[in-house]
């Protein structure tokens, strides 16, 4: 960079360009995106109202397995908003200057992710109007009871961690936005205006927020992952066949860093090449979080190895028939396939700086988070099909499972949800958090200026040394 | 083969003609039945109960025939009670049957009786658009039964007396009734023992002995109760007395201990939970605060300006 012809100010306004430039247009093919997002969302509405009007038993799932794909995707969807957690706050305890123009999209898929995981297991109720009784009547020593608390806990802290960095970036919008006849652009003015909080960007007001964002950080990560913990809490503390496990707690910890972190890149991926913003995420970044995901990934490996390898070393009964049917029997081939597929595939390939390239990278990554996704179902359903009682004397399809169209459709209906909110997030604010953006600039720009200055000065003291050396010889010659 | 044509047409006109005919009459016999609605079956049930407090009451259970023929207790049928004063019937009381079919009547203290002091107290259904009429009477005479504990020896033994009243207004013994012996629980009565009944002698008394392996409440108290049931002359008599010869019961002050497995939860679980989240929420909160000053704070020198 060249510091002399630098423009401080006008790189400032070309990020503010860059950043606003998205929520100005809603262009056809957004029109299109959201149109088919909705239509998919309406089957699924008009699935879910069938489920509700006709019970469960229109789902595939019966008597022996009563947590099917609902729960398995809510596992899941929970995994993934481990990533807003991860890379947002990690990286800001650990002040990683290349996050910045990451956080956001990061704790978005946190907050959607939440959004949609926490209805999960309302769908997989057959009496959804009897919520209420988990409060009313709820034990606090059920498992449940805390996966509750620990969610709603999460959800709101992870959307105060989501609005906190806004508020700046509201404020610049609420100032730049143009205020025409239509009743949309006049809506948007006050939704800017409403979320900027009356922001000025005074002194106090900045110390205000730095302050709360450095307790929010600090209070989200454990947060996140006592969510997680406990969301395993509610396999492990049953007594059933490859739930009842110790490793349990850190094992979906684990994996839900693993997966969340690839699903930040996607999002990442994403929006840099739609919003056109190659300028701020960088190749340094895919390198950089491939190498986080690489790490993860080696620890979630670690632990999967744990959690299969100690109880098929010792075959009791129960976990023996369970391990047959995943290692030999109806589960083996997509067991193995996410072995080596989904864990030690993508090891290979990160391993090396070619395969944190953006194409490869993100290749891995649909790969981790479609496994991740598979995984979890691997976690619910076979387990359900092996109770310590044998299945006797039941109809035949209630011994398999495999979800069927109204689970399909519903839980299409769910991501297409967290996609819509993405859509409408990503056209109305700003995808990266603007100040935080500037920031990096202003730092590295008065890196270049100190290293600049300490330069000039060097020459000086330089030159007036060598004066002095001249002036110093000269007189020992006289 | 014309005159083969129109015997065939001769036998399709009979044909239709019977058919005809026999439509007719089926539906003047569906319309037959439409019209004379017959009012279905009842039957009715009468007994006469004279409690422990000396009130008395006359209870009518009503069935009516259904649909599948079978008879089902029937709910909010009037019911009309008269007793017998010589020749005429005097209307006591109406009352509407219960879910299961019962009308209960409070038998007045003073009821007219006849020579021998027998009252004849009669339950009617009248004039109902469903059900037929229906009547039922009972013809009993007025009886005591008392309990008495006798505190001989360690046996458990009760005195049971029988008594009535005769034309003279003396009390006379009943002999040869037979008393049934019963405990009271908390949801009904339980015979005491295999052989739970005594028969009166000329005196009118019956003895009874308890066992003695009876659990009674705190202090160690049971009811005693003692049946005359279902007697020709005198229906349903019963008394209680209250004796302290149960074994005393030990409540246990704390039958769901908190632990993981009972309703209520430990005190260390709830004390961890309610102090981890405490804290998370109490920074929630300050947050929210931290917020609002930012607001408070922004709000005067708020400036939109429109680029």
């Amino acid at each position: 960079m060249d510091i002399e012809n630098y423009n401080l100010q006008r790189e400032i306004d070309t990020i503010r360009e860059d950043c606003l430039r998205p929520t100005r247009r809603w262009g056809r093919n957004t029109q299109i995106w959201i149109a088919i997002l909705l239509i998919i969302m309406s089957w699924a509405l008009f699935c879910y109202i069938h489920q509700l009007r006709s019970g469960l038993g229109v789902t595939a799932m019966r008597n022996y397995v009563s947590w099917g794909l609902y729960i398995s995707t809510f596992v899941f969807f929970i995994g993934i908003s481990h990533s807003g957690t991860l890379v947002s706050a990690i990286l800001r305890i650990t002040k990683q200057e290349w996050r910045r123009p990451i956080t956001r999209s990061a704790e978005l898929l946190t907050f959607v992710s939440l959004l949609f995981g926490g209805i999960m297991p309302i769908i997989d109720l057959g009496r959804p109007d009897r919520i209420a009784n988990l409060v009313i009547f709820g034990r606090v020593q059920s498992p449940l009871m805390w996966d509750i608390i620990s969610i709603c806990t999460y959800f709101c802290g992870s959307t105060m961690f989501l609005f906190l960095p806004m508020i700046p970036d509201m404020a610049l919008c609420r100032d730049r936005s143009i205020v025409t006849t239509t009743r949309f652009e006049k809506f948007k003015k006050w939704l800017y205006t409403k979320l900027a909080l009356g922001w000025t960007g005074t002194k106090s007001q900045w110390h205000r927020l730095e302050n709360t964002m450095n307790i929010m950080t600090i209070v989200i990560i454990p947060v996140a992952v006592s969510v997680h913990t406990v969301v395993s809490y509610i396999f492990a503390m049953t007594l059933r066949p490859g739930w009842n496990s110790t490793v349990f707690g850190p094992y979906f910890v684990a994996g839900a860093l693993y997966s969340g972190s690839a699903g930040v890149i996607l999002g990442m991926a994403a929006f840099r090449k739609l919003y056109h913003l190659e300028k701020y995420i960088t190749l340094k970044h895919f390198d950089l979080m491939g190498k986080l995901v690489l790490a993860l990934t080696l620890i979630y490996a670690y632990l999967n190895l744990n959690e299969y390898w100690i109880p098929a070393y010792k075959m009791a009964t129960g976990e023996g028939h369970l391990l047959k049917d995943l290692f030999f029997g109806d589960y083996s081939k997509i067991f193995w396939t996410l072995q080596f597929g989904s864990v030690l595939l993508p090891i290979a390939i990160m391993s090396f700086p070619k395969g944190r390239t953006p194409l490869l990278l993100n290749i891995t990554c649909v790969i981790i988070v479609i496994g991740a996704w598979i995984k979890r179902y691997i976690i619910v359903v076979p387990t359900l099909l092996h109770p310590f009682m044998p299945i006797q004397e039941v109809p035949n399809d209630w011994s398999h499972y495999f979800p069927n169209w109204v689970e399909f459709s519903i839980t299409g209906g769910c991501l297409a949800g967290i996609f819509l909110v993405i859509t409408l997030f990503a056209k109305m604010f700003p995808m990266m958090a603007v100040w935080e953006v500037e920031e990096g600039v202003q730092i590295e720009h008065d890196k270049l200026v100190a290293i600049e200055i300490r330069k000039k000065r060097e020459a000086e003291e330089e030159a007036k040394l060598v004066a002095y050396q001249e002036a110093t010889k000269n007189a020992i010659q006289l | 083969m014309k005159v083969r044509l129109i015997h065939i047409k001769s036998i399709h006109n009979k044909i239709i003609c019977l058919l005809l005919t026999a439509i007719l009459f089926a539906n003047i016999s569906f319309s037959q039945d439409s019209v004379s609605i017959e009012k279905r079956a009842i039957a009715m049930q009468l007994a006469f109960y004279k409690k422990a407090d000396v009130t008395k009451i006359i209870i009518a259970t009503v069935k009516g025939k259904s649909i599948s023929n079978k008879f089902l207790p029937l709910k909010s049928m009037k019911v009309n009670f008269y007793v017998q004063n010589k020749n005429d019937q005097i209307l006591l009381n109406s009352a509407l049957t219960d879910a299961s079919g019962k009308a209960t009547l409070d038998v007045p203290k003073i009821i007219p009786l006849d020579e021998n002091l027998n009252f004849t107290i009669f339950s009617k259904i009248e004039n109902d658009s469903i059900y037929q009429n229906a009547e039922e009477h009972v013809h009993f005479k007025d009886a005591n039964l008392s309990l008495i504990l006798l505190p001989k020896d360690s046996t458990q033994t009760v005195q049971a007396t029988v008594t009535e009243i005769d034309k003279n207004g003396n009390i006379i013994p009943v002999k040869g009734k037979e008393i049934k012996f019963y405990v009271k629980r908390l949801f009904g009565i339980m015979p005491a023992g295999e052989d739970f009944t005594g028969t009166t002698d000329e005196t009118g008394v019956a003895i009874f002995s308890y066992p003695k392996d009876i659990k009674g409440d705190e202090t160690g108290s049971i009811t005693l109760i003692g049946r005359i049931q279902e007697d020709e002359f005198y229906g349903n008599i019963e008394s209680k007395a209250i004796a302290p010869w149960g074994m005393a019961l030990a409540i246990d002050k704390n039958p769901f201990p908190r632990a993981l497995w009972e309703p209520q939860a430990p005190f260390p679980l709830i004390i961890t939970i309610a102090v981890l989240f405490g804290i998370v929420w109490s920074f929630y909160i300050y947050i929210v605060y931290q917020l609002r000053q930012i607001t408070k704070e922004g709000i005067p020198s708020v400036k939109s300006t429109n680029i």
